[in-house]
């Protein structure tokens, strides 16, 4: 073991598990660890996710061209344009969105992965997990999709998976209950 | 959850399961009393003042018989209501469990599990002190409001309790009965004499082998307060209170230089400059009134923090960290060896002359309280390096470093990377251009230590077996200069270690290295009962 800059330094608890020798620095892609094979979520996801963005924005943008269509005022395309800017944009970004998320099931820890412009990659160990919340609304539920939440003692552990397809939703909570258990440390 | 569950039943009874419950002390209304009489008044005078005006007038001279009424009727409210409350309120303490039953209307039974005790505190509010109470808390690791609060016992049995609890929570089991404590898990340990030449009188029951730290014999303390003949849930004798050591005090001086010193008093000069000027150039005294309510909120500020700092004083015993402060409201927290989850060493501008330096813990159960002046978060409020020093070793005896002062001092004012830091490289000023300098992260065999911060200056210690989740981030500009951000997620509190802009490739390995490293710690890390060895 090493620390980032080099020096050496002796394993903390040698009795215990070794540590598989990593580099101090990572030559890899800093997001993309060496050996892990990140899983995809469902892609009905994206679907969910335009849903209820167009929704949000099919609203408005129906609201003023009606408007624009129905009373002398030009001006009323303005914003109805600008809406429909905006729904071509979710519909351009959130597919890649839901492309970018990914987590890969380590041997001792969960690894997730998000975003493309801000990326963002969190390590939960299993033994940390204080519980695991598995949810679906009505539209993920009629897409056959749910999200599963780890939370550990930490408010700020960010770690949810979107648009896990239901069958693969429940076997992670079960394994991730069970692997939480088997290495199970107070806090 | 072993240990048999009380029937509910509306009004419980002592003694009618085995648990052993017990009242607070009687005179727990006419403290808590006081609260509601006020609250009572308070509303009153704030909503209905109108109201109590035009009675006033209607009623002409037998005002004051009303004003009598009303304050007899808010006492009998608040007192009769603290007195069913009382009669509602029992506790009860197990080997595994402190039960806590409250509720009038609402009943609510609460269990905090002993092995997953993370401080105690006595907590003594000026009329509890004037009359010899206290309030026994005990966090759990539940967030705000989990706390179960024994308010009030007799300050000799809180006390007492507090070493009760502590001594269970440690995994040195009692044996409140041989029933129970046969059904107690056994524990593999030789039965060793108390210093006192007593030994355990159950069978089932064992004393302590090792004590971490200092080798005090944790019987050798002198059992404080005998126990009640009535209440006595134990057959065998108080547990011994852990002895202690002092290891630093802050001097009432210091504490009140540090405050006039702070944030806040810079705000309140200026706030009285601009007064000043207004008044010259307007003429006009009304526009100072207008100041009066960020004055006073300052002045609060400032005299809660001296309040709950006032008498702080550290000392270490095997039961774990004991702080005792608070001028009016005094409190003894407790917080056994392992539960500090991160340490933060911070200097704000005006501490840099005396080279002051603040000293707060992250502990799960005190979490982040909505109130900002907290004290229960705060090791050392004001301390020299050397104080500061001692605050870091009592939660890390062992830094796991050959040369803990130097790695300390670098960490407090270092910029460069000598000593083996991994500091934000000089691209990265572009997006922090006052306090690239200081980024800076490097790990011992026990900890991570971060530090940042150009004009207050901040330390990070995270002990490796205390991480929860770790996380890189990575933005649209970080990624153009090849940086990222590295943090760890700790349980809520004043602490959050983080460290901005490392190079990405540095920052990516330190998370590779940090999970692992947090894996094989925990792997080793000592029982949740620390007396406890498996």
């Amino acid at each position: 073991m090493t620390t980032p800059d080099g020096d050496a330094v002796a394993p903390p608890q040698p009795d215990a598990v070794p540590a598989p020798a990593t580099a101090p620095v990572r030559e890899s892609e800093p997001f993309e660890p060496a050996g892990v094979a990140w899983t995809p979520v469902s892609p009905r996801l994206a679907t969910a996710r335009l849903v209820v963005g167009l929704i949000w924005l099919g609203v408005p943008l129906l609201g003023f061209a009606l408007a624009a269509v129905l009373s002398p005022i030009v001006w009323f395309w303005i914003p109805a344009g600008v809406f429909a800017l905006l729904a071509l944009w979710t519909a351009w970004l959130v597919p890649r969105q839901v492309r970018a998320l990914g987590y890969a099931e380590r041997a001792d820890d969960l690894l997730l992965r998000k975003g493309i412009l801000f990326r963002s990659m969190v390590v939960v160990p299993y033994g940390r997990m204080q519980y695991v919340d598995v949810s679906a609304g009505p539209l993920a539920r009629k897409l056959g999709i749910a999200s599963v939440q780890l939370h550990t003692a930490s408010p700020g552990t960010d770690a949810s998976i979107d648009g896990l397809p239901t069958a693969e939703a429940a076997r992670l909570r079960d394994q991730l209950a069970s692997r939480g258990e088997a290495r199970l440390a107070g806090l | 959850m072993t240990g048999p569950l009380p029937a509910p039943a509306p009004v419980p009874v002592p003694g009618e399961d085995d648990l052993g419950w017990r009242r607070m002390h009687p005179v727990t209304p006419a403290v808590k009393g006081w609260k509601v009489l006020v609250a009572v008044i308070a509303v009153i005078a704030w909503n209905a003042a109108d109201e109590v005006r035009d009675l006033a007038e209607l009623l002409g001279a037998r005002v004051w018989l009303f004003v009598a009424g009303a304050i007899v009727l808010a006492a009998l409210i608040g007192f009769g209501y603290s007195a069913v409350a009382w009669r509602m309120t029992r506790f009860a303490v197990t080997d595994e469990a402190v039960h806590l039953r409250t509720g009038v209307l609402f009943r609510q039974q609460r269990q905090a599990r002993l092995d997953r005790l993370q401080a105690v505190d006595v907590v003594q509010p000026l009329l509890a002190r004037v009359l010899g109470l206290a309030e026994l808390r005990l966090e759990v690791a539940g967030g705000a409001g989990s706390a179960v609060s024994l308010a009030f016992l007799r300050e000799s049995e809180a006390e007492q309790l507090r070493a009760e609890l502590l001594a269970r929570a440690a995994g040195v089991h009692r044996g409140r009965r041989p029933a129970a404590a046969a059904g107690a898990p056994a524990v593999v340990a030789e039965p060793v004499p108390a210093a006192d030449g007593s030994v355990p009188a159950t069978g089932a029951a064992t004393e302590p082998v090792a004590v971490p730290g200092e080798g005090v014999p944790v019987g050798a303390g002198a059992p404080a307060g005998a126990p009640g003949a009535d209440d006595g849930p134990w057959d065998d004798g108080p547990a011994p209170v852990a002895p202690e050591r002092p290891v630093y005090e802050v001097p009432v001086g210091r504490l009140l230089v540090s405050t006039l010193r702070s944030a806040a008093t810079v705000w309140l000069v200026l706030l009285l400059v601009v007064l000043a000027v207004v008044v010259v150039t307007t003429g006009e005294l009304g526009s100072a009134f207008a100041v009066l309510p960020p004055l006073l909120g300052m002045a609060s500020y400032t005299w809660t923090r001296f309040n709950r700092g006032a008498n702080f004083r550290a000392a270490i015993s095997p039961d774990g960290i004991r702080l005792r402060h608070g001028l009016t409201e005094s409190r003894a927290q407790t917080v056994p060896p392992g539960r500090v989850q991160a340490v933060q060493l911070t200097q704000g501008l005006l501490w840099r002359g005396p080279d002051w330096w603040r000293v707060e813990i992250n502990v799960a159960g005190y979490g982040s309280a909505t109130d900002q002046n907290q004290t229960e978060n705060v090791l050392l409020p004001v301390g020299t390096r050397e104080d500061a020093l001692l605050a870091l070793w009592l939660v890390l005896p062992d830094l796991g470093t050959d040369d803990p002062r130097a790695l300390v001092d670098a960490g407090l004012t270092g910029r460069e990377e000598d000593g083996g830091w991994a500091v934000a490289p000089r691209r990265s000023r572009w997006l922090d251009p006052v306090g690239w300098r200081r980024h800076g992260v490097t790990v011992t065999d026990r900890a991570l230590v971060l530090r940042s911060g150009v004009l207050v200056r901040r330390l990070v210690v995270v002990p490796h077996e205390r991480t929860q989740s770790l996380t890189l981030a990575q933005g649209p500009l970080q990624r153009r200069l090849g940086l990222a951000s590295f943090q760890l997620q700790s349980t809520p509190g004043p602490v959050t270690p983080a460290v901005q802009h490392l190079d990405e490739r540095v920052a990516a390995g330190l998370m590779d290295e940090q999970a692992t490293r947090a894996r094989t710690a925990r792997a080793g890390a000592g029982p949740e009962q620390w007396m406890r060895r498996a």
